[in-house]
């Protein structure tokens, strides 16, 4: 569960205001959340602090009932996996060294400063095979098409087994065919039991694939419900 | 281009810069072209090439390519730590001005002249030149280095960051890979411009081709100097070859 009280970022000078100015809500387990909102709006931004990567000036983000403070953030940190706008990936490195990558918060530096067990290199294989990437681990995701390093990005973000999943634009750049196959492995981890977070820019997008939107705008909150109808609420709102 | 009256201001003042350079310096024409049979004779000075000289000067050459590899890797070593220092995205601001400072300080020496510092501190021979290459190096490695920092994904930094890994592993797995071959490339650079550099540092004792190339100039034994000469380019010329087509490797990875 994540929850934020009344939250705010610090000033932002060219905005004149907090990019996040004043936000709460609360995500529980197993829902699947589109953010929605206007370039600026902030979506990105509640993204990040809620992995502590945004500092908060007020106000408190508590995941699974902890407050986020330096000392909780590896707990914080092993209950999400994240997904980049982009992917976020090592393009040097190959997509099974990436998808590796994501378990170097439950090592030591010392060992992994020689590389990773056999174990994991197994369990990151199985991943990347279970997305359809079996034959392409090898390949430097340099090479790799868009929508093969957004399921990199997805491996690499369940290599420790999170309960929750955030992801920003998962699908931005790629095409129709390609988002559809993205979502659809996004959506058969939520039926796994996975917690979403969504930053979404395609209001379809939204309805048919989350069951809640959060609407931002100017760093608040001006819609939270169903996502059923959400084309007309915005239209209604933005 | 020419529609904008700023373009003609800037074209006129062009032209008035090199009139200027050119009248203070009082190039004259004339004696050059009456110079002209002397250069002649200087030049006939050195041929035939002396080839009696050809084991000597393959192992001043050798010695120079040897000053050249550690000099290089001297420099790298020491490089790496200013340019993180240096580099704005991992950096705090005090530190970073003082890595600056240390760069432009080392960028604004010559190498002839940190090479009769460490001749005088270390006595001639080839060390002082590969101290002096080393020092020199720095000041454009750590520069190399650190725009290749600079240049490192944000956001794949980030993402290693909210899997928990600590500073060393976003280092060793986020940062060396990026960096690696952009950085490879401009040592193997810096090792190409090291050897040439090094064949002038023997002028002022401190090891190296140069030593003997210089003796022989004022020497009169111009005949051998044409045979180090030639065994230069040619060398050279190798190590260029070969090196850019490494670099080129390099940046495909």
């Amino acid at each position: 569960m994540i929850e934020c009280q009344d939250i705010y970022s610090s000033h932002k000078s060219s905005l004149n205001r907090p990019i996040l100015n004043g936000i709460s809500l609360k995500i529980n387990p197993g829902e699947s959340v589109a953010l929605l909102g206007p370039n600026g709006a902030g979506k990105s931004s509640l993204l990040k602090a809620m992995v502590g990567l945004v500092p908060i000036e007020k106000g408190e983000i508590q995941v699974n009932g902890r407050k986020i403070t330096p000392k909780s953030l590896p707990y914080v940190r092993s209950q999400m996996g994240m997904i980049w706008q982009g992917g976020g990936l090592i393009p040097q490195l190959s997509a099974l060294d990436n998808v590796l990558c994501g378990r170097l918060g439950k090592m030591s530096s010392w060992s992994s400063l020689g590389g990773f067990s056999k174990g994991d290199r197994q369990k990151a294989q199985t991943l990347l095979s279970e997305l359809g990437l079996a034959w392409q681990s090898q390949e430097k995701v340099s090479k790799l098409s868009g929508g093969q390093q957004q399921r990199v990005a997805i491996a690499r973000a369940l290599m420790t087994s999170p309960p929750i999943l955030l992801a920003d634009e998962p699908t931005s750049g790629l095409d129709v065919v390609v988002t559809q196959q993205v979502m659809a492995i996004l959506m058969a981890l939520h039926q796994g039991g996975i917690t979403l977070v969504l930053v979404l820019h395609d209001l379809a997008m939204a309805r048919q694939y989350t069951d809640r939107a959060i609407i931002l705008e100017q760093g608040r909150v001006i819609f939270d419900g169903k996502s059923d109808n959400i084309e007309q609420e915005y239209s209604q709102l933005c | 281009m020419l529609k904008n009256p700023r373009n003609y201001f800037f074209i006129g003042l062009l032209i008035t810069i090199y009139i200027w350079a050119w009248q203070s310096l009082k190039v004259d024409l004339t004696s050059l072209s009456s110079s002209g049979q002397y250069l002649g004779v200087f030049l006939g000075d050195f041929f035939p090439p002396n080839w009696q000289v050809l084991p000597q000067a393959m192992e001043a050459l050798l010695e120079t390519i040897q000053m050249s590899v550690i000099g290089t890797t001297m420099g790298a070593i020491l490089s790496l730590p200013i340019a993180i220092l240096s580099a704005h995205n991992l950096s705090p601001v005090g530190l970073r001005s003082l890595g600056n400072l240390l760069q432009n300080t080392l960028r604004s020496i010559p190498s002839i002249i940190l090479a009769l510092i460490f001749v005088s501190v270390i006595g001639l021979g080839s060390t002082a030149g590969t101290f002096a290459l080393g020092i020199y190096s720095i000041g454009y490695l750590a520069k190399f280095y650190q725009e290749a920092i600079e240049s490192v994904d944000a956001n794949s930094l980030q993402a290693l960051q909210v899997t928990g890994a600590s500073w060393l592993q976003i280092a060793q797995y986020g940062i060396l890979p990026q960096i690696l071959p952009l950085s490879l490339g401009y040592t193997l650079y810096m090792f190409e411009y090291n050897i040439r550099a090094a064949s002038i540092l023997g002028v002022v004792g401190a090891g190296g081709i140069g030593f003997e190339l210089v003796n022989y100039i004022n020497g009169f034994e111009r005949t051998k100097a044409t045979t180090f000469i030639l065994v230069m380019l040619v060398v050279v010329t190798v190590i260029d070859l070969g090196s850019s087509k490494l670099r080129q490797k390099l940046t495909e990875l």
